[in-house]
């Protein structure tokens, strides 16, 4: 089996794995990350969310082979602690109910933020429109984004 | 309240004391209920009033849920509950969730579903924290010298009535076990007197949901653990003919193929190796009896058990109308899955369920072992609307785990999850009414007809409508056959399947008799705490008010069960060919509101799950299997399709109903209705397709 060196979370991982395998079983069954979770593995639903370079990337759709020298981020590497802006806001303004979609939901809004500081509602539907939430967490995953984002500007 | 509910909770307050650490596992392993004669000021061992709460000397507060968290809140609204009662500091509350336990009899069971948590275990959380926080109270004041009821408490400290003492509930935790449980009627808090009840806390569990270390079933590990997927039959009740494992044992990982129950296991080091073992796996599947059967000779065999309705009063003016509802599937964003370890005479799983009871019997069944044999450890689930009540999932870990002799955690993939899912039965209603020279609704008939026998009322015969609407000669025949199908408990059960056809139906009298659709309800119901829930959705919702050409509102109320009222108003217009829901007001009264948050966010759960099935979800049956696979034919609403949702709670102090049920039943037929004042036309099928209104 093929050996590959990937960067998590800021740190040099190494693991033996197929080539096509999904980064999202990397994360999960080799490395014990188990933030980013399996919905439907075909990409339809986000749950797998993590940042390649800062852009959000369904973890189910990416090979561990393609990596390459790419930085992936997982909600466990988000923040040290938990205190990202975007993790804040999602406890203050009560997001989570089963919590199940939300590691894919912060991953997508943190990349939104990245390259829009200051989404408006259409940015912020367009970016998370590919999360799907079971549970009626929609409003306020945005008032959530519209809290840290402080604004269209 | 009778003498013998009384009775009921006092047992259960005494049973819980002496089960002590049985219940839990793990978290009580230092703790005991054994009375300790010792007082201290300074205590090292934590106090330990009942199974469910523990007081340790640092004065964190431990609660015990024994229900499950499916996103509906109930850690923290039990929690507090038990916190408020307590005067605990819910800065330094936390919880800790019950494997299957003893029984603690039927009011108290551990299955979460039917919207009972808060209906069946809050009374008992409260005057868990009410006693614990008197025997608290007893401590200091035996130790002040004191008479207690002239002691107070406020976030976690007894005061002295002067003020001039003071102890925390941490340097209580050796003393406080002295005390016998308090004799007498337990009083709980005045309105005025709670802290935490209906103040809207923020949910206990966010913090680690955020960073990702939430333990969901699906995350569960063991040491030696290895990973499984299930081939399994296309159709109900297919089976394996024969299959060629070759090229499955060859990919990357896979350790070992094995034929079980459900189909032909592969097992792996990783579940991307049983996922792509599986993919090169060739299986020759056996048909069931189902091959036959689609949704068309469902339907027709639904149709064929349609009777003629009660005659309608003479010189009336009649209506009829037919609407279909499809199987559902959960869906749950977490697919099925379990991690089972059989070995030495014993059995361990853990896995997101709402029936703990339940895993456990089915692990013990399949395991070969008795239910005492087997630990259930319950962990998050990402969602379960009624699918993990159920133990299929369970069975497939333990026959695989007791079948290799190794831990082993099963996964369903989605198409496996949307494929063998215990579906909300599909249905077909027959309705005809009859209204009267006036305008008034002389005669309602309703003929429910489903793929299964129905649920609690199922008759023969036509009986009493049970209607929210007073309407003379009402009648409802509740009818089903069995198809072959699976069918299980959805969201809101026998009302996702009947509410919309009756508010769908009224609708359609309602214009019949030439009356507006809000005015008519609200002239026919019964019910004072309905009407006003109906009256604040249709004010808010601007009910009345002008729309343009091509949009339309539509409103729809449910208050049959869970002792909860809700009413929608839903705002929508039909622009190119598609459906634009735009704006969702309603109203709820659920009673007592334990926590404000929790009661909004399952009003927009009960919303997103009301549009997704009117305007996309649907489950077709082919060649007596599943035609939909994932989320991309079986579409759930996204952020952008999502409305503006405004949500009205009325304040009250009866005793709290459900939330998990009642925000659903009203929505598809708002919609319904809201694409009939739109475009003129009616829906006689859900999911909606325009073109198929007539």
């Amino acid at each position: 089996m093929p050996t590959y060196s990937i960067n998590v979370n800021g740190t040099p991982r190494t693991v033996e794995a197929p080539a096509d395998m999904p980064l999202l079983w990397v994360l999960r069954d080799l490395l014990g990350l188990t933030g980013s979770k399996f919905g439907c593995g075909i990409g339809a639903c986000g749950a797998c969310t993590v940042m390649l370079d800062g852009r959000e990337t369904q973890s189910c759709q990416t090979t561990v082979a393609d990596v390459g020298h790419s930085k992936v981020v997982t909600i466990e590497g988000l923040s040290p602690d938990g205190s990202h802006p975007l993790q804040k806001a999602w406890i203050e303004h009560d997001v989570p109910q089963c919590g199940y979609c939300q590691a894919g939901q912060i991953m997508a809004a943190a990349a939104l933020l990245k390259r829009k500081p200051h989404p408006t509602d259409a940015d912020i539907d367009a970016a998370l429109s590919g999360n799907i939430c079971r549970c009626g967490t929609y409003p306020r995953i945005k008032e959530a984004i519209k809290a840290v984002a402080g604004g269209n500007k | 309240m009778s003498n013998r509910a009384e009775l009921s909770r006092r047992s259960f307050i005494r049973l819980v004391g002496g089960v002590g650490a049985s219940l839990m596992l793990g978290s009580f392993a230092t703790a005991s209920c054994e009375p300790n004669p010792v007082a201290a000021a300074k205590s090292t061992r934590a106090f330990v009033p009942n199974a469910l709460i523990k007081v340790d000397p640092d004065g964190f507060v431990t609660i015990t849920i024994c229900r499950s968290e499916m996103g509906q809140g109930v850690r923290t609204s039990l929690a507090l509950l038990a916190a408020d009662e307590m005067d605990a500091d819910w800065s330094k509350v936390r919880v800790t969730q019950a494997g299957a336990g003893p029984s603690f009899g039927e009011a108290t069971g551990q299955g979460t579903g039917g919207s009972q948590s808060i209906m069946s275990q809050g009374r008992h959380m409260r005057e868990l924290g009410a006693t614990t926080r008197l025997m608290l109270i007893a401590a200091a004041a035996k130790e002040w010298n004191v008479d207690p009821s002239t002691c107070r408490t406020e976030k976690g400290v007894v005061y002295s009535a002067d003020g001039s003492k003071s102890v925390p509930y941490g340097d209580l935790s050796a003393s406080a076990t002295a005390f016998p449980i308090p004799p007498g009627k337990i009083q709980l808090k005045a309105k005025a007197d709670r802290k935490l009840i209906g103040k809207g806390l923020l949910r206990i569990d966010s913090p680690e949901i955020v960073t990702g270390k939430a333990t969901y079933g699906i995350d569960a590990k063991v040491d030696g653990m290895v990973y499984a997927v299930i081939a399994r039959p296309p159709d109900f009740g297919g089976s394996v003919d024969s299959f060629d494992d070759a090229a499955a044992r060859k990919v990357d990982g896979v350790l070992d193929v094995r034929k079980c129950q459900s189909g032909v296991a592969v097992i792996g080091k990783h579940t991307w190796a049983c996922i792509a073992g599986r993919n090169a796996l060739k299986v020759t599947w056996k048909p069931g009896n189902l091959s036959d059967t689609s949704t068309e000779t469902i339907r027709a065999k639904l149709k064929a058990l349609e009777i003629d309705h009660q005659a309608m009063p003479a010189g009336a003016k009649v209506v009829s109308a037919t609407y279909d509802l499809p199987y559902l599937a959960h869906a749950t964003m977490e697919p099925m899955n379990c991690l089972a370890d059989v070995k030495d005479g014993s059995c361990k799983v853990w896995v997101g369920t709402q029936n703990p009871h339940g895993a456990q019997g089915v692990a013990a069944s399949v395991a070969g072992l008795q239910p005492s044999d087997v630990e259930v450890n319950v962990l998050l689930l990402g969602g379960g609307f009624g699918r993990r009540s159920d133990g299929d999932f369970v069975a497939d870990a333990v026959e695989l785990s007791k079948m290799i002799g190794k831990p082993v955690k099963c996964l369903w993939t989605r198409e496996d999850d949307m494929k063998h899912d215990h579906y909300r039965p599909m249905a077909y209603h027959s309705m005809k009414g009859a209204i009267d020279a006036d305008g008034k609704p002389v005669a309602w008939s309703h003929q429910n007809i489903q793929t299964q026998r129905p649920w609690r009322g199922g008759t023969a015969s036509f009986g009493d409508a049970e209607l929210v609407y007073q309407i003379p000669n009402a009648g409802k025949l509740s009818t089903g056959t069995e198809c072959g199908i699976p069918t299980g408990a959805w969201r809101s059960v026998e009302f996702s399947v009947l509410n919309p056809a009756v508010e769908c139906f009224i609708d359609e009298l309602a214009v019949a008799a030439g009356k507006d659709p809000y005015e008519f309800r609200h002239s026919l119901l019964g019910d004072d705490l309905l009407r006003n829930v109906l009256e604040i959705a249709a004010k808010n919702g601007d009910w009345g008010k002008p729309l343009p050409k091509g949009s339309g509102r539509g409103i729809a109320c449910f208050g049959s069960g869970w002792n909860t009222k809700v009413a929608h108003v839903v705002e929508l217009s039909v622009e190119k060919g598609k459906i634009r829901v735009h704006r969702v007001v309603a109203a709820v009264d659920c009673g007592l509101v334990i926590n404000p948050k929790g009661v909004q966010a399952m009003m927009m759960g009960g919303i997103g799950d009301g549009l997704s099935t009117s305007l996309g979800a649907g489950i077709t049956i082919k060649n007596g299997g599943v035609v939909q696979n994932s989320w991309t034919d079986y579409p759930w609403l996204t952020m952008d399709q999502a409305p503006a949702v405004e949500i009205h709670v009325v304040d009250s102090d009866r005793d709290s109903g459900g939330m998990g049920e009642p925000p659903y039943p009203a929505v598809p037929p708002a919609v319904a209705n809201a694409v009939f004042a739109a475009t003129g036309k009616r829906v006689r099928r859900f999911p909606i397709k325009l073109d198929e209104l007539v």
